[in-house]
């Protein structure tokens, strides 16, 4: 299980479980799963797609950054909206 | 009796001005309440941004950014001050505890033999210094009770590049920092060149996307714009919880102010019916 946290200035748009995320980085598509590696990633414009158990959020980011460490994602993004 | 009528023209007055006291303070209660519902939801991003950018930063790296420039160790420079006030008044000292804290700083700065830009927001602290006839950089009026993080942007982004072009050697902001709705203490804080947070390098083996040095050049902007907004968040807080508290003061005052003047009305009431008694019964007397 991963806990991701997805944070715009203006409050927390997300914040819980999840089984996999996949993130637009700057230059393509990165996904992540469990166990995965401590990244730290910049963010291009894109759909961010939080896989939980029930379903799919999906969120559109513009810039910011992604942070994984022991399986918490944390992205930080100025310009989030949920989709 | 002149004198009562008086006294109750005073009490209806007093009691009129409690009315719109003690409104305001239940106006300035509520708005207060979301004002600080801001200024929590904003603390996760800007401690995430904080915290990645102290993993990220090391001295080494600090010569390559411009935003980390320290300004040359010479006398003059120019620097810009960023006061954030409010609009509006009857907030007790509020904004003139923040001209107070913008002066000391411009004075300090000028001492020094830097000049100054001031660019104030919010029409009490632009009033104030057209009063004393100082040169405005820049003011705007339209920042209300919900500031945004574009607000902040728009505010910082010329500073960041007058910044960068070597135009300014430092930016300060003057804001009111929101401890708690009845501490709201005036603050300078200087945004730029950005003070890394304390750091002990990067903490971790980190794979990172595409290099510390492109990450950090993308969110040192980032952490200046929200320095101005988390300022900005927190002197619209901070504006609320002094009228509060300043509305609260003014409504005990008058509190205070009618029980006097009804007491005094009601024995001038008295002693008026006690003599006029007195007359009759003397007149009966006569008889």
């Amino acid at each position: 299980m991963l806990k991701v946290s997805v944070i715009s200035p203006e409050r927390t748009l997300f914040d819980g479980d999840a089984t996999q995320v996949v993130a637009p980085a700057y230059d393509g598509e990165v996904g992540i799963l469990t166990g995965h590696a401590p990244m730290m990633a910049l963010l291009g414009r894109g759909t961010l797609r939080v896989s939980e158990s029930g379903g799919e959020r999906r969120f559109s980011v513009e810039g910011g950054f992604l942070q994984v460490v022991d399986n918490h994602v944390r992205v930080v993004t100025e310009k989030a909206t949920a989709s | 009796m002149a004198k009562g009528r008086e006294l109750k023209g005073r009490i209806k007055s007093v009691e009129g001005t409690r009315k719109i006291t003690r409104t305001m303070e239940m106006v300035a209660t509520s708005k207060l309440k979301r004002a600080q519902d801001r200024v929590v939801a904003a603390r996760p991003y800007a401690q995430s941004l904080a915290q990645v950018i102290s993993d990220l930063y090391t001295p080494e790296l600090a010569e390559r950014f411009p935003l980390l420039r320290q300004p040359a160790q010479r006398s003059g420079g120019r620097a810009a001050v960023l006061l954030l006030a409010s609009n509006r008044g009857l907030a007790g000292a509020f904004n003139s505890n923040l001209i107070r804290e913008a002066r000391g700083l411009i004075a300090r700065l000028e001492r020094a033999g830097t000049t100054v830009d001031l660019h104030a927001v919010g029409r009490k602290a632009i009033g104030f210094f057209r009063y004393t006839g100082r040169q405005l950089a820049s003011t705007r009026t339209d920042i209300g009770d919900r500031p945004t993080v574009e607000h902040a942007r728009e505010l910082v982004e010329a500073l960041m590049s007058d910044f960068i072009a070597e135009r300014l050697d430092a930016v300060y902001v003057v804001y009111a920092k929101f401890n708690s709705a009845i501490s709201t203490p005036p603050v300078a804080e200087r945004v730029l060149p950005v003070t890394p947070p304390d750091g002990k390098g990067p903490a971790r083996d980190y794979i990172l996307l595409p290099s510390a040095e492109t990450i950090l050049s993308e969110l040192l902007p980032l952490y200046v714009r929200n320095a101005v907004y988390r300022a900005l968040v927190e002197t619209v807080a901070g504006e609320q919880g002094a009228r509060r508290t300043a509305m609260k003061n003014a409504t005990d005052n008058a509190g205070d102010m009618l029980n006097v003047l009804r007491r005094t009305y009601n024995r001038a009431r008295q002693a008026q019916i006690t003599q006029e008694i007195a007359e009759i019964v003397g007149g009966a007397e006569a008889l």
